[in-house]
């Protein structure tokens, strides 16, 4: 048997880990320099540049380099890029020796100034010059700080993504989202440090630690690619219960990820997942499950885990990944993504074409059984002034309840017209119910309920001589219709010449109360025309579907021993028990 | 003489949500020192269904309970409804040990924990073990069987078991509040302590708390509770009957059946008319009046005829009739309703006289939350003989036993 030597496989030990180099230029990279400095988490090279010898006199890094010493003198660049970028060339070779040799550079720099701006993109030029990946991280000023600020900034920001390979961008505008209104302006400032040198620390742990699931920096330079475009970072950390979710969050909270929406349009994410020892399967799952709701299904997801025992109890989680120019500036332009928007109830446009349809037919109703379905057809163009008041008033009444009923397609159609000085209404509630079956006469048998009444009206409606009007007067011979009568009369052959076209806006809203396909299983009398209800196969269970439940919406159906559901208007039942 | 105690009740309905602070005397008398109302808004048919919404509302009706009766309230009874409240009659029998021929304590409860293994549900916890009867040698009707000499003790027991998930829900809801929940009652039994006097249990009656998302009822019979439960239809079904048969918003159903509904449609003149107004008093239009009786008939009619169904076998044998209390007893014409469907004499009551807030009291909208008083007083009386701690003990045990 041959012998497999594992170790072999294994990386040899003196293999040299990535080496990382971290550049702080200028007032605001020093700063962050100083910060990384101090948490001493970082394994890299940490070197500050500055033109100004009392700011590097302050700095806490190992290696400091005065930029320009003979021509700025050890003063600052006041704020003018041009001096700053002369005193860098001045000083490259002092640059380069410093920063030769490392696999990945960082760039740390506060843009707008002289020096931050001006030598930026001269240390990235020399760091590309060696063959480094260049990763920088800029801040952009306040907007308070003026035009020509924010002109130079913008400027050395584009100098720097051409000779960039990554580029993180921290606008100071936003410093506002990491801190709470009432805290000092030091935390702040302080906060804007943190993050930004957590996305240094959390980028060089990622190519540096040997994780579970290892991470390169081919990984980093794909997910990171992107010609002229912005990286997104995002950085969470936390522990205790839900610490997956908890860390997750966090960061999609980050401000450099914009609560997760501008992941949307990312191509690339690299995500990294580091724990301590009690690292578990469970949650690594759970993370990537929920970070895959934010992101669309073609992203390309990089994947790595690691574990440090230096992390103790808690999980961080990091995000990296960029955008394109071209994606940035239609980000803007993009409204929130679906699932923000709430729910709204699709009906409500319908319904109220549907108000303003309905009572259009109820008049005509009245004239003539025989003419009915043509004046409705006629008339649902013209809108009579009268109903024009009713419908915003109902509408109103409508929206304020927070259960829409969506039969109310019909609704506000009887009752409204009944303000004119009309005095039978019920009449005309028949006719617009009537009005409401006949629109919808080929639908569902549940418009068979409006359908039996129209003989209602039909057998008074000719009693009454003078049919065109909408106030007939009240024919002793007219019975109080009976809710037994509605439901047992039988539907008369009455010539129904023309079918409404299903595309009536009431016969949508009427096709959408589902009703359960016992219904569909009773035959409809021979001269009605049912068309197939193209939802058949969702009625498996019985009652209404959420919607129409309106006030009983989230609970469970009461059900009778029967197996039938108490919820449905017992009116409702009954009638569908006698058709049977 | 009396030392009095204060009990809090706290009812958390489908149509309000009360609170009643009650001072129990000795003697068995009740003070009401004030009720705290507040409509509530996110139960449906008994149940919650928005934690929050109810979170709001209880805190409002807690406030104006404290403010009226100036007690700081700390714990409660907790009153809860719903349809998945069943009840089951067993009886447990045990055998005394040869040496022993008293019937001691011990033995009660030795019954009682075989009376309590019955089949339930999965997931379901029995929430009152009430005594029907003791069997002592064969001789019935016995109720007091401590000190009897006996070789056989058999004992009937009433058990209302429920969903623990829903239970416990509410108990999570007033629990954030915070309130400690002393013991959950079903609205039901407690109602029926107020409503029904000792004659009308012993001579047999049926009373529906009829309200507004469930009809509670409990039956007695022989001055036994025999039959207790729960239908989840109430007065909100009729309202949205009325709304989706009128077209009308819920709320405006609501007004309507409140300010003009009945159960009485027959004679009702034809052509009478209903005005539907929407708030600001605009007339939205007319209805027939008679359409909306017939509306209301139906399904009050069949709420009365699901009672029935679950009250089968005994409706006969009830001296006393039906008792009609909750909210939406307060509908005209449902005592006719009742009376057909029942075939008794149908009363419509509040809770019996209660001294303090005497509004209260007459108004049946308040006899499940009164009762909880009542209840309480019971149980603190029912059992002078267990230590506190015992008591303490079993009344955990009740609350978190799990019925297999």
């Amino acid at each position: 048997m041959v012998e497999y030597d594992r170790h072999s496989q294994r990386e040899e030990p003196n293999k040299p880990a990535l080496r990382t180099c971290i550049v702080g230029i200028g007032g605001a990279g020093s700063n962050v320099l100083d910060r990384i400095t101090l948490d001493r988490t970082v394994d890299a090279q940490l070197v500050c540049m500055h033109t100004d010898i009392r700011v590097l006199g302050h700095a806490m890094a190992p290696t400091k380099i005065q930029l320009g010493a003979d021509l700025m003198r050890g003063v600052g660049a006041g704020g003018d890029p041009d001096l700053g970028r002369e005193a860098a060339m001045f000083s490259r070779d002092e640059i380069r020796q410093a920063i030769e040799g490392h696999d990945i550079v960082f760039i740390c720099a506060g843009l707008g100034g002289g020096t931050g701006s001006g030598a930026a993109p001269v240390v990235a030029e020399i760091a590309k010059s060696c063959n480094s990946l260049v990763y920088v991280t800029a801040t952009m000023p306040f907007s308070f700080e003026g035009r020509r600020r924010l002109a130079q900034a913008e400027e050395a920001l584009q100098q720097l993504q051409k000779r960039a390979d990554a580029l993180i961008l921290f606008e100071n505008n936003r410093m506002g989202e990491l801190i709470l209104p009432k805290d000092g302006i030091q935390k702040a400032f302080a906060q804007g440090d943190q993050l930004i040198s957590q996305s240094l620390r959390a980028v060089s742990t990622i190519v540096t630690t040997p994780g579970l699931v290892k991470l390169g920096l081919d990984d980093l330079t794909s997910a990171l690619s992107t010609s002229n475009g912005r990286c997104l970072f995002g950085f969470g950390e936390a522990r205790g219960q839900n610490r997956g979710a908890e860390a997750l969050k966090r960061a999609l909270k980050s401000p450099l990820i914009d609560q997760g929406r501008l992941l949307h349009q990312t191509k690339t994410l690299l995500v990294h997942i580091a724990g301590g020892e009690t690292l578990t399967l469970m949650e690594v799952d759970g993370i990537m499950k929920q970070l895959g709701r934010h992101v669309p299904d073609h992203t390309h997801i990089l994947f790595g885990v690691a574990v440090d025992a230096r992390l103790g109890e808690s999980i961080s989680v990091t995000l990296i990944s960029s955008l394109g120019l071209a994606q940035l500036n239609t980000i803007a332009a993009v409204a929130p993504p679906a699932n923000m928007l709430p729910l709204t109830d699709r009906p409500m446009p319908s319904v109220v074409d549907a108000v303003a349809a309905a009572p259009t037919s109820a008049p005509p109703k009245m004239k003539s059984p025989a003419t009915r379905p043509a004046p409705v057809a006629a008339e649902q163009a013209p809108a009579p002034s009268v109903k024009a008041a009713p419908v915003p008033q109902s509408m109103d009444l409508l929206f304020k309840d927070d259960e829409i009923i969506s039969l109310a397609a019909a609704a506000p159609a009887p009752v409204a017209p009944k303000f004119e000085p009309a005095p039978e209404l019920f009449p005309e509630t028949f006719a617009a119910i009537n009005g409401a079956g006949l629109a919808q006469d080929e639908l569902e048998p549940e418009e068979e309920y409006y359908e039996e009444e129209q003989h209602e009206p039909a057998a008074y409606a000719e009693p009454e001589p003078e049919p065109p009007a909408p106030a007939p007067a009240p024919a002793p011979v007219r019975e109080r219709p009976r809710i037994e009568d509605f439901i047992r009369a039988t539907p008369e052959p009455a010539p129904m010449p023309a079918l409404r076209p299903l595309t009536s806006p009431l016969a949508a809203v009427v096709a959408r109360t589902n009703l359960p396909p016992e219904d569909l299983a009773y035959a409809p009398p021979p001269n009605m025309v049912v068309p197939k209800k193209p939802t058949n196969e969702e009625q498996i269970d019985l009652g209404f579907s959420n919607q129409d439940r309106g006030r009983f919406k989230d609970t469970e159906p009461a059900l009778a021993s029967g197996g039938e559901d108490l919820d449905v208007p017992t009116w409702m039942r009954l009638k569908r028990k006698l058709k049977r | 003489m009396a030392k009095t105690t204060i009990y809090a009740g706290l009812e958390i309905g489908t149509s309000k949500i009360c609170v009643v602070v009650g001072e129990a005397k000795r003697d068995g008398t009740i003070k009401i020192l004030g009720v705290g109302t507040a409509p509530s808004r996110g139960v449906r048919k008994g149940e919650i269904v928005d934690f929050d919404t109810v979170h709001t509302c209880l805190n409002d009706a807690l406030v104006r309970a404290e403010d009226y009766s100036d007690v700081m309230i700390r714990n409660v009874f907790l009153g809860v409804s719903g349809g998945h409240i069943e009840s089951i009659n067993n009886r447990g029998c045990y055998r005394l040990p040869a040496d022993q021929s008293e019937i001691t304590e011990d033995d009660v409860e030795e019954v009682k924990e075989i009376a309590r293994n019955v089949p339930a549900p999965q997931d379901s916890i029995s929430m009152h073990s009430v005594t029907r009867q003791y069997i002592v040698d064969g001789v019935e009707a016995v109720r007091q069987p401590i000190g009897r000499q006996a070789r056989q003790l058999e004992a009937d027991y009433h058990i209302v078991h429920g969903s623990l998930p829903r239970i416990q829900n509410s108990i999570k809801c007033v629990k954030e509040v915070p309130l400690e929940v002393e013991d959950v009652v079903f609205n039901g039994i407690a109602a029926a302590q107020v409503v029904l006097n000792r004659e009308a249990k012993r001579e047999g009656a049926l009373m529906i708390d009829l309200g507004g998302g469930t009809a509670d009822f409990v039956l007695y019979e022989d001055g036994m509770l025999t039959i207790s439960g729960c239908i989840p239809l109430g007065g909100d079904h009729i309202s949205q009957d009325i709304a989706m048969a009128l077209q009308i918003p819920h709320g405006r159903a609501e007004a309507l059946k409140v300010t003009e509904g009945s159960c009485v449609y027959e004679d009702v003149p034809p052509g009478e008319m209903v005005r539907v107004e929407d708030d600001t008093g605009y007339v939205l239009g007319e209805v027939e009046r008679a359409f909306l009786n017939e509306v209301i008939y139906l399904r009050v009619r069949e709420i009365m005829e699901q009672v029935y169904q679950r009250c089968e076998g005994h409706i006969g044998r009830l001296a006393a009739g039906v008792y009609l209390t909750g909210g939406s007893s307060l509908l005209k014409g449902i005592d006719v309703v009742a009376r057909e469907v029942f075939g008794m004499k149908v009363t419509r009551s509040g809770s019996a006289p209660v001294s303090g807030v005497t509004a209260t009291f007459e108004n049946p909208q308040f006899s499940a939350p009164i009762g909880l008083i009542r209840y309480a007083q019971i149980l603190d009386q029912e059992k002078p003989f267990l230590s506190p701690l015992k008591r303490l003990a079993h009344r955990m045990a009740d609350l978190l036993s799990v019925a297999l």
